[in-house]
């Protein structure tokens, strides 16, 4: 980023390769909606090309992109407040899970399991399940989180505490919905 | 540890943001509470459980859209004239800037708050003002995110603001100049604006921006200057399909 900070912004071509798929993966599951993240991961790459001035290269690069993913996507929620994507909708069209279970019957509810988990995971409330794409599945530390949201470490090691139990109490209502 | 800080830790240690002596005192406590070791348990495998979801993979297009918009970028950036501004001019520049700041200096304690407010807004009006008449770039650019500050109804801004889209040397000015227009909707002269510096417009980025803005605006007075893109000769592929796209938006 440095190099693109320094006016090379061929180089960005380099952190679109490396990048472009976690930020979409972000935005899926932010908004449960393929053709917009695939939008908002182009509007952030040209957020960073516009504003490659105010990178900070004492801080994570990860941090500023999220950061500016963060901001492009408050921006599309103001813009599109009420037009939310149907969860069960979106549901449908999630791709098929890989089975990690040895035999046919295990892998069956271990494949039942992880689709509750995914919507109980679309059911979370917008800033907790930001949380948990950023913390699990983009591995962000704390610090880095707390940059993107700008609140502190401690606020955030919080926060995911909260948000982990929310999906463990959406997860096992699910169940037992599953049960009844 | 007791049970009640264990809970409280359970995210922390299943994510492995826990080290050394926390860890230790928290797995010391597991072996000695059943109820915190099941707890435990449960969270760590919804935790592993959460990376074994589907990944959802980008479709083939975000790759050509993403070289597309870097090749009209560099373009725009080449064929920007690089400038150079002298001594004097720049301390002028640093001298308008301390102005704006001095001007934050006026809001005294003691006065009415709608005076305060008044005084408030003046002062973000002048450091929005001066930064966006500023030599350097990264000033001006400055001076456009003071433009947010600005009340909608602000014409000396909005006129700023109108003058970077359509006459600014820096492509990132003009783009973030058009961006900050945004606040200004609510003006119809903002709109009349908009359409008449779109066909004073040659870099594809900023003819780009301009017609996204018509678009979020749902502005159909300048459906003719759409139009006249479609089919120019000099217009950029890029371009007149945007055009195009927004031309049926506003149907």
């Amino acid at each position: 980023m440095n190099e693109v900070r320094a006016g090379q912004v061929g180089q960005m071509a380099i952190l679109f390769e490396r990048h472009h798929r976690a930020l979409f993966r972000y935005f899926v599951s932010m908004h449960r909606d393929r053709e917009l993240a695939e939008d908002l991961v182009q509007d952030v790459f040209f957020r960073m090309l516009r504003y490659r001035a105010s990178f900070d290269a004492t801080h994570s690069f990860t941090a500023w992109m999220y950061q500016i993913a963060h901001n492009a996507s408050l921006d599309h929620m103001r813009k599109q407040r009420g037009n939310i994507v149907d969860i069960d909708e979106f549901a449908e069209r999630r791709p098929e899970f890989a089975s990690q279970a040895p035999g046919p019957e295990e892998a069956a509810v271990r494949k039942q399991d992880l689709k509750l988990l995914g919507r109980a995971l679309d059911l979370l409330p917008d800033d907790k399940r930001e949380l948990l794409i950023l913390s699990r599945f983009q591995g962000m530390k704390y610090e880095d989180i707390a940059a993107v949201l700008q609140c502190e470490a401690a606020t955030v090691k919080v926060r995911v505490y909260r948000a982990v139990r929310a999906l463990e109490q959406l997860f096992l209502g699910l169940e037992k919905e599953k049960v009844s | 540890m007791t049970c009640e800080e264990t809970k409280l830790l359970v995210a922390d240690y299943v994510s492995g943001e826990m080290e050394g002596s926390d860890e230790l005192a928290y797995e010391a406590h597991l072996d000695s509470c059943p109820s915190c070791r099941a707890e435990t348990s449960r969270v760590d495998m919804l935790w592993k459980d959460l990376a074994l979801l589907p990944r959802e993979e980008p479709g083939g297009a975000v790759r050509g859209r993403f070289y597309d918009t870097l090749r009209a970028y560099r373009q725009g950036m080449d064929a920007v004239p690089q400038r150079r501004w002298p001594v004097w001019q720049m301390a002028a520049a640093a001298a308008l800037l301390l102005v704006g700041i001095a001007a934050g200096y006026l809001v005294r304690p003691g006065r009415e708050v709608a005076e305060l407010r008044e005084e408030v807004t003046s002062m973000r009006q002048l450091v929005a003002l001066s930064l966006l008449q500023q030599q350097s770039a990264s000033q001006r650019l400055r001076g456009v995110s003071w433009a947010y500050r600005a009340e909608p109804n602000d014409t000396e801004v909005l006129d700023a603001l109108v003058t970077a889209v359509n006459h600014d040397t820096s492509v990132n000015v003009r783009l973030a100049a058009v961006d900050a227009l945004h606040t200004f909707a609510a003006s119809p002269a903002t709109r009349r604006a908009i359409v008449e510096s779109l066909p004073r417009q040659n870099t594809p980025l900023v003819q780009v921006a301009l017609i996204d803005l018509l678009v979020d605006l749902k502005e159909r007075e300048g459906t003719k200057e759409l139009r006249a893109l479609t089919v120019g000769d000099s217009v950029n592929d890029g371009v007149k399909q945007r055009a195009l796209w927004a031309l049926e938006k506003l149907q």
